[in-house]
């Protein structure tokens, strides 16, 4: 059995989903994947039954601000995008940077970017998004 | 220009302490682990650059990932004993100004403290003030 440390993870994404390239600066991030159910309880159950239906994820990522950092700027104007078709792909990973190894992968929408400056601390933005389409869990 | 060293900062540290302290009226500096022998009744600064805590700041382990690292700053000003602090203080504001919430090649210099005076001054047979700095700076892997 092996922990993982915060610090192991990463980031990769891609604002056109052609080649997810990691976000340099990244320092937290999240994902919350929620399956709806549907109630299938008939006259007579005296239990309630469900069975699951659509599956959907929202998250979050925090980064340390660099205009210079490779990935950061496509990363946080992304929210920028009018019309949005939902074709960036992201990448979470736990450990390491190894595309479809310890990691959830999905397309999505950076739907929030807040960048915050206070004196004496690092300016730091934090994203929120919204996962559309499949969710590609890579955790085993 | 990233940071990678700890003796890359001491550099940009030093060196802008010296080149200001070259200038008219010279002061002898004296760094880290150097001899130096002090005049008796002269005025010179004794520079001192301390690293501290480290923090992560970023994911990624040992590629392209940073850490956030602290420092101390410690300069401690001589002058001649029995001759009032305003000497001193005019160094003191010589140096200070030099780091005073000034970013320098990525070095990021908090507000000064002090001069603070310090008794009994360590070597004795001087007046001696201390200016004391944090400063950060992210490493980068």
């Amino acid at each position: 059995m092996a922990t993982i440390r915060g610090e192991q993870g990463s980031v990769q994404f891609d604002a056109a989903g052609s080649a997810n390239a990691t976000v340099v600066g990244t320092r937290s991030w999240s994902l919350t994947t929620t399956k709806e159910t549907l109630d299938t309880s008939v006259h007579g159950d005296t239990f309630r039954s469900f069975v699951g239906s659509m599956i959907s994820g929202s998250g979050t990522v925090e980064l340390v601000y660099d205009p210079d950092a490779t990935g950061q700027a496509g990363f946080l104007e992304d929210v920028l995008t009018t019309a949005d078709p939902a074709d960036a792909t992201f990448e979470l990973f736990t450990t390491g940077s190894v595309s479809g190894t310890d990691s959830i992968s999905f397309a999505g929408i950076v739907t929030d970017m807040e960048i915050s400056s206070n004196v004496g601390d690092l300016v730091v933005v934090s994203c929120s998004f919204i996962t559309s389409g499949t969710i590609t869990g890579n955790l085993e | 220009m990233a940071i990678t060293s700890r003796n890359q900062v001491r550099s940009i540290i030093e060196s802008r302490l010296a080149l200001e302290l070259a200038e008219s009226p010279a002061i002898p500096v004296v760094f880290h682990n150097m001899d130096y022998e002090p005049a008796v009744n002269s005025s010179w600064v004794q520079c001192l650059v301390s690293f501290g805590q480290n923090e992560y700041l970023s994911q990624g382990l040992t590629v392209d990932s940073r850490n956030r690292i602290v420092g101390l700053l410690l300069l401690n000003i001589f002058t001649p004993q029995g001759e009032g602090p305003g000497a001193n203080y005019v160094i003191a504001k010589r140096v200070r100004d030099l780091y005073n919430r000034v970013i320098v090649s990525e070095v990021y210099f908090d507000a000064a403290n002090g001069p603070s005076v310090l008794a009994p001054p360590v070597p004795e047979g001087y007046f001696q003030t201390q200016v004391r700095v944090t400063f950060e700076f992210i490493e980068e892997l």
